[in-house]
């Protein structure tokens, strides 16, 4: 018999996902060390947090030392250093936020006790030479002068500074004076101060012994951190259109958002899928109106990033110049149409469906699973939360999906960023 | 080790199942064997609006995408300038939903002149996003023709210029359909937590009455051997210099292929490597320089490119370079250095191999390389090369005569910036 090929196939719902709880060992009484053994291969990834986000120290000293973590000392350099990585096939990588920076060491697992030991050894030396201070510094500035030659970054930027308006900490953006006279004690202090006493958090996925994880505790315990972070929670943004002017571009990058909340607050699960509806899987609104009908883009996007203790969400998108206001037109129409139009069950249940795989997804194997667990337990939330995530996406109704959009999702709260 | 296994269906569709009992999820992987090279010159930039085109609806079904996230699952797809890959993953139970959507768009598209405006449309924005409105973005334009003469891998997947892009007609889209995409020009891979006769029957099922076509023969214009020096500068508002040399290597089939790979990361892969060490640490000609190679089906390049620091001349730099391409040529390289090249290899090879997805889609790859248990002889290739093995390809490919250099000159601008 002959398969009649419009039919789609049954569909099977997922209604629960096993979410595997990492061991969670005490390095001090506020740092602990996470791991995750079940890998089923050789690849081991131990990531080391810090208290090094930009908010902390003056004019990118933060972002230059997350730069010099390698830099060595003057009996030991950076080339000796590299040398030694690459000899254990190890991958180094440094990263800073604006609330925490990161180191990651990737190796077999047969590596990484010695990579580790290697790493405390040298990282703990690290005194910034002149030298290397110099030239990173050189290599940041003109990163720094190629990006902005970028719509991208250049709207990104503006709207930081917007967005965090009403904080200077957290609204402060790079501007060329921050490569002129770097103080290497400046330097030196944050890096005593920020990582050498800074080190907030242990995550370790990968199939090592129980003893392993103790040498791993006992090698940085004293870098751990004693001090109790503060964060601030009273933040606004400034609402109103922005636009830099970008000579040349072909293309316009917009950015719309506002300030918002994270996983801590009441509406944050429900606020998701409303998120995703709008602008955060391939068949959303925006982009089946601004890209799939109307061509004015490769790409549309909306999402939440999420800080300590708030949150805000935007709108991105690269854009032709000439449809730069047709498209925020059609954004905010997209906003109106969820304010005044229930959303209907065919779209949230296909969107309810795309968010249980999505998760499913993102519990597979342990270094998502790993991450997964850090994205709630830095909001102290544990794997319950998931739990919660799945209850609300099954329970959701078009109704509490409008009210969200009324409450959060007008126009005149919006911070709106176009660079071209 | 990656286990697989491997059936063919009568109409020619090649099948690779590799089983992982740990995923809750499951990977549909098509690899057609088509890509940019198979382009006319007149027509550059098709196999990649193809693949926009893919995601328009297919003959039985109106769009592609929703049916495949209602059941929790997502895909992609890229173009090269050897193949275009797609790609599903979903939770395991709802395979069949993947394997019909993938099944129905091999056996023919719905065509509808929307989707090809749209898409037209949305490439022109890619291309300007990607190539154009981007410091350095277009440096791959340019390079390609320098290097190539006649093999079309002188033109980029995104094609050679907007206007061929702009002019797509429906009846192209149709030839092009015709031509590539039919299911003995295809490699289908299923990754996830299934029994073999399960697939066996789910393939079967859908893809069993999709027609045969016979597969054309591949007949490319072989880029003769570069006998001198190229060089090409471009003059662009950027701040600041750039250098991109371009060295003819060997096809990824060649014995020779692993050889110039490692070559190419004691060259420039990390920081403790030559180029590194010498031009930006001791030097300090340069902020970043890097080596690596294209990977290209057909003979491909080997790369070195980076930044000029500010007030370096290009004179200056490039003296340098060659003495030190030079000096490398003539020494071979330490046991510590082959030690180091080869954990750096290991440790990549098994984190890319980590992730289920890319599992299918190498498979994929090495199967239409001729075996896809190429994937798991692929170390015992890299440990089989010796110092004085690379040595020799070193004096084969780092020559003058076989080298393009592409300089982007910073032109000095009035405005921020």
């Amino acid at each position: 018999m002959k398969m009649d090929r419009t039919i789609a196939p049954e569909l099977k719902k997922i209604d629960s996902i096993d979410f595997v709880e990492p061991k969670v060992y005490p390095v001090n009484n506020k740092v602990n060390l996470y791991w995750m053994k079940e890998v089923p291969n050789e690849t081991v990834r131990v990531e080391l947090y810090f208290d090094g986000g930009t908010i902390n120290g003056e004019k990118g000293i933060s972002s230059f030392v997350n730069r010099l973590l390698l830099s060595g000392n003057s009996v030991t350099n950076s080339i000796k250093i590299n040398h030694q990585i690459d000899l254990l096939g190890g991958f180094f990588e440094s990263g800073i936020t604006t609330e925490g920076s990161a180191m990651s060491v990737y190796a077999l697992r047969e590596n990484m006790p010695e990579l580790l030991t290697f790493l405390k050894k040298y990282i703990s030396e690290m005194d910034c030479q002149e030298k290397e201070v110099t030239e990173m510094v050189q290599d940041k500035k003109q990163k720094f002068q190629v990006n902005l030659q970028k719509t991208r970054f250049l709207a990104q930027r503006e709207f930081q500074k917007r967005i965090f308006a009403s904080d200077t900490k957290y609204s402060k953006i790079v501007t060329p004076d921050y490569y002129e006279n770097v103080n290497r004690k400046k330097l030196q202090n944050f890096f005593a101060e920020n990582y050498l006493n800074g080190l907030t958090k242990i995550a370790v996925v990968g199939n090592f012994e129980e003893k392993q994880i103790e040498d791993i505790i006992q090698l940085f315990q004293p870098w751990a951190c004693t001090k109790d972070l503060q964060y601030i929670s009273d933040i606004q943004n400034e609402a109103g259109n922005f636009h830099i002017e970008k000579g040349g571009a072909m293309q316009s990058a917009l950015r719309v958002g506002r300030i918002l909340f994270n996983k801590k607050h009441e509406d944050y699960h429900d606020f998701m899928i409303l998120n995703t509806i709008l602008g955060d899987y391939f068949g959303s609104r925006l982009m089946t109106n601004i890209r799939e009908e109307k061509g004015y883009t490769y790409g549309i996007g909306s999402m939440v990033a999420e800080y300590n203790n708030f949150g805000y969400f935007m709108i991105g998108t690269e854009v032709g110049k000439e449809v730069k206001d047709n498209t925020l037109v059609e954004i905010k129409k997209e906003f109106e149409i969820l304010q005044k139009e229930l959303v209907q069950e065919e779209e949230l249940g296909l969107v309810q469906n795309y968010l249980l795989g999505q998760l499913l997804k993102s519990a597979d194997g342990a270094y998502s699973m790993m991450d997964l667990y850090l994205s709630a337990q830095v909001h102290d939330k544990d794997l319950n939360f998931y739990n919660e995530a799945i209850k609300h996406i099954q329970e959701i109704t078009p109704k509490r999906i409008q009210e969200l959009a009324q409450k959060y999702l007008n126009w005149e709260d919006m911070t709106i960023v176009s660079a071209g | 080790m990656i286990q697989f296994e491997r059936f063919t269906l009568e109409n020619g569709l090649r099948v690779l199942f590799h089983k992982d009992l740990t995923t809750p999820m499951v990977v549909v992987n098509t690899l057609y064997d088509v890509g940019a090279r198979d382009e006319s010159e007149e027509q550059t930039g098709f196999a990649h609006l193809f693949e926009h085109l893919m995601f328009g609806g297919s003959v039985n079904i109106p769009d592609f995408d929703a049916p495949l996230q209602k059941a929790g699952g997502e895909s992609n797809a890229f173009t090269s300038n050897d193949i275009t890959n797609y790609y599903n993953v979903l939770p395991k139970e709802n395979i069949e939903t993947a394997l019909w959507l993938e099944s129905d768009r091999m056996l023919s598209l719905a065509f509808t002149d929307k989707n090809l405006e749209v898409q037209r449309q949305v490439v022109i924005e890619e291309f300007k996003q990607r190539y154009l409105n981007q410091p350095y973005g277009d440096v791959w334009l340019e390079l390609r023709p320098l290097c190539y003469q006649v093999h079309p891998y002188k033109w980029a997947t995104i094609g050679k210029n907007i206007k061929h892009i702009e002019d797509a007609k429906m009846i192209d889209v149709r030839t092009f359909f015709a031509k590539h995409y039919h299911p003995g020009n295809a490699i289908l891979c299923i990754a996830g937590n299934f029994e073999l006769n399960e697939i066996k029957s789910l393939v079967d099922k859908y893809y069993k009455d999709i027609p045969q076509i016979s597969k054309h023969t591949r007949n490319l214009s072989v880029e003769p051997e570069q006998t001198e020096y190229r060089e090409k500068n471009l003059n662009r508002y950027v701040p600041a210099d750039a250098f991109y040399f371009s060295f003819k290597m060997p096809e990824r089939k060649s014995e020779r292929y692993y050889t110039v790979d490692v070559l190419s990361d004691a060259l420039g892969r990390e920081k403790s490597s030559k180029l590194f060490i010498q031009l930006k640490k001791e030097k300090k000609l340069v902020s970043e320089i890097s080596a690596y190679i294209t990977g290209s089906a057909d003979a491909g390049l080997l790369m070195v490119s980076g930044k000029l620091n500010s007030g370096v001349t290009f004179e200056e730099f490039e003296t340098a370079f060659w003495d030190c391409i030079s000096e490398f040529n003539q020494e071979q390289l330490s046991e510590v250095d082959m030690t180091k090249l080869l954990a750096k290899i290991r440790t990549s090879k098994e984190f890319q191999e980590q992730g289920l997805l890319n599992r299918a889609m190498n498979l994929s790859f090495f199967e239409l390389l001729g075996d896809a248990e190429g994937i798991n002889k692929e170390l015992e290739e890299y440990q089989k090369i010796s110092a004085s093995n690379i040595q020799l390809e070193a004096k084969k490919i780092l020559r003058k005569e076989n080298c393009s250099l592409l300089r982007v000159l910073a032109k000095k601008t009035n405005e921020n910036g």
